[in-house]
């Protein structure tokens, strides 16, 4: 049992922190509602603009809005970044009814937005996440989310491995997509990716339960006061 | 010692040549005494339209592209039908050319059974930009034994593009016998389709010998036919000579199908690459054997070998033996082979992003093959056989 | 530290490059020369059989007879004349079972300058010895660890068998295959040929038929043999065949590793050895198996040396057994030899662990098999090749999953390694995927001692043969380590002399 009694709700326009240890189920959280296999939800539900959540495929959800940044891109041989979020934006846009884009103007958009994260062409036309540096592959996961437009981004750990300028990109990147209506779950063992992604809400995981919510002070406190004392609330 | 054997109604029907089995250590896992279930006697001639001929011809992924077509219709070469290359630098002479002699089951068969076929040459020097296509149709008909032989030999120097499409209808058993001579510093860029009617054999043998500094890069998609065995021999007979041999397998229902390689190095300093993707779904069972031979006194051979396969149902069967029979000592030969499933992280992760199982699938198997369809030199032809791959899933109905 | 031991070792070897080639000279009692119905009645006359053993043993014969030799094998040899050989031999003075005190001192002899005493208190001290030498030793386990009990097979019979006693307190069986058949029937009857059946192949029904002595040994359940258990095989006779026999059986929960080397004089003749070998691991046993093998492998151009055609296989009869198999092959002037693992038992495991290194005239052709039948079942191959002088070495290997093999696993690494442009490294593996959740990775390589590594050794001062010495040691290090520990320097040692002369 990795995840038992959390219950969470987060609202359009929000940004929620979820702080905690290793091994309290901060991953699993984000494979659990991203529909990842090997996952059994013995109980609870997860409802998502009404729907439940648990019933849909993962590409059902991914064009319902739902988007993992992943801690660890998965790497992709054979499969170029360009086409591989051509047809993953279409698919979408097709599960939603839209008109799928026309290469001319998806090339626009996905130019437009690299540009802005610091992708390089080169890093376009390579296969998907294959000979990427961590920090490539973290700019990568959030150009994908800056193309394919989600109402609810879960960011797993997205600061590890990346070195301050690094960071501060990624961090811009994901800001430029705070919105009234997109929703953002930011998953971090560490207090210093919100200094740059402000949370409106800081929700601390232990065991598998949320222990403590409360405002963006509260990361300042754990990184000073650690862990401990909520994993002893937890037990 | 006297072994009574009794012969097969395939066999009979070949008069009486014995079919190779599982016993013979090089089909070991094709057994074509078994596996040849109904007697396919030699074919006589065969009227067909001409409007037959070109809707066949239609079928192909290549019509349209510009080339020069040389089509052989049920084992016939037919002039009619063929636009001959425009350069002077290219020769074509009609009929059967000589064979060299081997107890090789497949070649064998060819020996006693060929009907027509050709010899194409290429003048010293020239450069054959046009593509030439070498187009073996079957028209639906009695089940029966088709059997081509080609020569081919590319004068020092020269560089072509040569295409061999097998494509049919109905019941048949094709068997094809080509020998390409590559001449010193020469370049050819060969690529075969075998798309071969469903419930066709395909039965074929190539050898090829590569001199001083001649360059091949050789691509296969195996795609038709119900039974294929494909043998090819390779010899790398001049220094500095460089082969890049490749192929994909693209089998679903039960199709069989077992390519043979023996890549020889008999000379130092050449280079070779063998890269292989097998896809095999439902009852499919591929087969890769191939064989790296470093002869005594080849140094600083550089001989690489790889065969991939993705089973795409759980009832697919992979077999492979790469083997490397090495009497040099400075050199360096490898080989790998993998054999497995999609891999669930990649599916996955598609997924996620918001594309259909179904879709996701068939991006991964083009994705796998990928790599061996690099070796294709011309756009188009990669292209449009890339397209193929891309496809077949989605064209296959019932995989999910 | 392995690294100038092994220098230290190459500088100390011998000008006779095989040193174990010296003859013991002592009254053997042979069956007469030749095979059939009547000298299987006498081999099993011989070891005191009960009837249902000898009934056994002629029904292999009558299917051996009936088997012709394999021939798909990378090995050239002169036709064997099976009648011409003889298939027992056994010191006079072995003509009944002896307690230690009792053996022929000159047995005992031989057995010490093959650096095996047999007799408890010298083992011990040698033990002793080890331990302060090396760095190596102190990676291994505790006081128990250094202690080997020993079975010594001279040519057809079993001179002694060590710290049997000791074992016994522990419910482990060690001891010699005939008096296993004698002592321990029910378990013989119920084991024997349930791996290796009698008709399995040509050599297999052949040492069914006449096999002289060899192991056996049974580790009752949940139970860790406390020592590491060795055979120690001898072929001294002239025209004579080894046909031992060894059978290990490693009950529920049971651990137990063994060890065998062999060795033979340097004759002009070849001599014949066809063994075999079947280990059974039930459910959540473990059975490690090294094997040294240095045979006499024949003089530089190729006159004698022993004819080693083995059939070794084990059984993962139960869930999450394993069996682990390593070799190091530097003898015998032709080697047949494939040591296998059934993984019958969901999550059961197959391990091989090769080194195999060819010189002069020697062939080897070895591998292994890994069959997977049960769920979950994972097997790993690692073999290194060495080919010198004029030999040829190939590695063959056998990897299926079978349909209902789901999610079998297996990876193998085949490295060749040339010296010398006289002989050949081949590699021959079959991989078979009837199941698409098996997942088999598969590599080989096969390349020479480069120019650049050699150069830099020499210019640390190592000669050319040292500095190849530390690079094969280097090049074959993941199989080494493998090895029970008190064998490691041996065997780094061992591998040193058979590269002698590889040189320049």
């Amino acid at each position: 049992m990795i995840l038992n009694g959390l219950s969470l709700t987060v609202n359009a326009g929000e940004v929620h922190a979820i702080m905690g240890p290793n091994g309290s189920g901060k991953s699993t959280l984000s494979y659990v509602l991203s529909g990842r296999e090997g996952y059994v939800v013995t109980q609870g539900s997860v409802t998502y603009r009404g729907q439940d959540l648990l019933a849909m495929e993962p590409d059902v959800r991914a064009a319902k809005g739902v988007f993992l940044a992943f801690q660890y891109p998965i790497e992709i041989p054979g499969v170029a970044t360009m086409q591989f979020l051509k047809v993953a934006l279409n698919a979408q846009r097709k599960a939603r009814g839209e008109k799928e884009l026309s290469t001319p103007d998806f090339m626009r958009l996905v130019k437009a937005r690299a540009a802005k994260l610091g992708v390089s062409q080169d890093m376009l036309k390579r296969a998907v996440n294959v000979g990427f540096s961590g920090g490539e592959k973290k700019r990568a996961e959030i150009l994908q989310m800056a193309v394919l437009e989600p109402s609810l981004c879960i960011l797993d750990e997205t600061d590890s491995g990346l070195d301050i300028d690094a960071l501060r990109i990624v961090a811009d990147g994901v800001n430029a997509l705070r919105s009234p209506d997109r929703a953002m779950i930011v998953i971090t063992h560490y207090q210093r990716l919100l200094d740059y992604i402000v949370p409106d809400v800081v929700h601390v995981l232990s065991q598998g339960r949320i222990v403590k919510s409360g405002g963006k002070n509260l990361a300042h406190e754990l990184e000073e006061r650690g862990y401990a004392q909520f994993e002893k609330d937890a037990a | 010692m006297n072994i009574a054997v009794n012969l097969t109604p395939a066999e009979l029907a070949l008069g009486g040549m014995m079919l190779p089995h599982a016993r013979m250590e090089d089909w070991r896992w094709t057994n074509l005494r078994t596996l040849i279930d109904r007697p396919y006697p030699p074919g006589g001639k065969i009227a067909v339209a001409a409007k037959e001929i070109a809707r066949l011809r239609d079928t192909s992924p290549l019509a349209r592209m510009p080339a020069a077509r040389l089509v052989f219709v049920n084992g016939a070469f037919s002039q009619g039908e063929s636009r001959f290359p425009a350069s002077g630098e290219v020769g074509i002479r009609p009929g059967l050319p000589r064979l060299s002699a081997s107890d090789e089951p497949v070649a064998s068969l060819n020996a006693n059974f060929a009907t027509d076929g050709l010899t194409l040459t290429i003048r010293s020097g020239a450069n054959i930009d046009t593509p030439i296509e070498l187009l073996f149709l079957a028209t639906d008909a009695d089940p029966r034994t088709i059997a081509t032989r080609v020569a081919v030999d590319i004068g020092a120097g020269a560089s072509a593009t040569l295409i061999e499409t097998f494509a049919g209808e109905g019941s048949y058993l094709a068997n094809s016998a080509v020998s390409i001579a590559l001449g010193e510093g020469a370049r050819l860029d060969r690529v075969t389709l075998e798309r071969q009617a469903p419930g066709a054999i395909h039965l074929a043998d190539r050898d090829v010998t590569l001199q001083g500094r001649a360059v091949l890069r050789d691509f296969t998609l195996t795609a038709g036919a119900k039974l294929n065995r494909q043998n090819a021999r390779y010899t790398l007979a001049g220094e500095h000579a460089d082969a890049r041999i490749a192929g994909a397998y693209l089998l679903g229902g039960r199709q069989h199908a077992d390519t043979r390689l023996v890549v020889r190095h008999a000379k130092p300093h050449c280079t070779s690459r063998e890269i292989f993707k097998c896809v095999m779904d439902d009852h499919a069972r591929g087969i890769f054997q191939g064989k790296v031979i470093v002869d005594p006194g080849a140094q600083k051979t550089d001989g690489k070998q790889s065969s991939h396969a993705l089973l795409l149902s759980e009832t697919a069967e992979f077999d492979a033996k790469p083997e490397l029979e090495i009497f040099a000592d400075d050199v360096v030969c490898g080989h790998g082979a993998t054999s497995g499933d999609l891999d669930h992280n990649h599916l996955f992760y598609l997924r996620s992003r918001g594309i259909p199982e179904r879709e996701a699938k068939a991006m991964l198997v083009a994705a796998f093959v990928e790599e061996a369809f690099e070796t294709i030199g011309n756009d188009h032809i990669r292209a449009a056989l890339g397209e193929i791959a891309t496809g077949w899933l989605a064209s296959r109905g019932g995989a999910s | 530290m392995a690294d100038t031991d092994t220098i230290e070792l190459v500088k100390d070897i011998d000008v006779d490059k095989y040193k174990y080639g010296f003859t013991t000279d002592i009254e053997s009692e042979l069956a007469p020369k030749g095979l059939n119905e009547s000298i299987v009645r006498f081999i099993s006359e011989k070891k005191r059989e009960p009837e249902w053993m000898l009934e056994w043993r002629l029904g292999a014969y009558r299917r051996w007879v009936e088997m012709t030799e394999p021939t798909w094998a990378r090995v050239h040899y002169p036709k064997i004349d099976f009648q011409d050989l003889h298939y027992y031999a056994a010191p006079k003075s072995m003509a009944a079972p002896k307690s230690l005190d009792e053996i022929d001192p000159k047995l005992l002899e031989t057995y010490a300058k093959l650096g095996i005493p047999l007799k408890e208190q010298e083992i011990l001290a040698g033990v002793r010895r080890q331990g302060e030498s090396s760095e190596l030793d102190s990676e291994g386990g505790g006081e128990t660890a250094g202690r080997v009990a020993i079975d010594a097979v001279f040519d057809s019979v079993s001179v002694v068998t060590t710290f049997k006693d000791e074992l016994a307190k522990a419910g482990v069986i060690f001891c010699s295959m005939s008096e296993a058949v004698r002592e321990h029937p029910e378990l013989v009857q119920k084991y024997l040929g349930s791996v290796v059946p009698q008709g399995d192949n040509f050599y297999a029904a052949l040492n069914s038929a006449v096999f002289s002595d060899g192991s056996f040994v049974y580790v009752p359940p949940n139970t860790r043999c406390p020592m590491e258990l060795s055979t120690y095989f001898r072929i001294n006779e002239r025209n004579t065949g080894q046909f031992e026999r060894t059978l290990i059986i490693a009950d529920r929960g049971a651990y137990v590793s063994y060890l065998e080397g062999c060795t033979a004089p340097t004759r002009d003749e070849n001599q014949l050895h066809a063994a075999v070998v079947e280990l059974i691991a039930l459910e959540d046993a473990e059975i490690k198996y090294s094997t040294v093998q240095n045979w006499y492998p024949g003089d530089k151009e190729g006159k004698g040396g022993v004819y080693n055609f083995v059939t070794k296989r084990g059984d993962c009869r139960g869930r999450n057994a394993k069996i682990s198999w390593t070799q190091v092959e530097t003898g015998s002037a032709i080697t047949w030899k494939y040591p296998s693992c059934i993984l019958r038992g969901d999550n059961s495991r197959g391990e091989f662990y090769s080194i195999a290194i060819s010189n002069g005239r020697q062939q080897v052709d070895s591998g292994t098999k890994m069959i997977h039948l049960g769920k979950n079942t994972s097997s790993r191959i690692i073999s290194k090749g060495i080919a010198a002088g004029r030999s040829d070495n190939t590695y063959r290997g056998l990897v299926t999953a079978h349909r209902k093999a789901t999610n079998a696993r297996n990876f193998t690494q085949c490295d060749s390694l040339l010296i010398g442009d006289k002989c050949g490294a081949h590699t021959v593996p079959y991989i078979e995927a009837k199941t698409s959740t098996a997942q088999f990775e598969h590599e080989a390589t096969t390349s020479k001692i480069s120019d650049d590594q050699l150069f830099y050794c020499m210019s640390r001062g190592l000669s050319e043969e040292e500095a190849v010495a530390l690079i094969v040691n280097g090049f074959v290090r993941d199989v080494l380590q493998q090895l029970p520990m008190e064998f490691m320097a041996e065997t780094q040692k061992l591998i040193g002399i058979s590269l002698e002369g590889s040189v320049g």
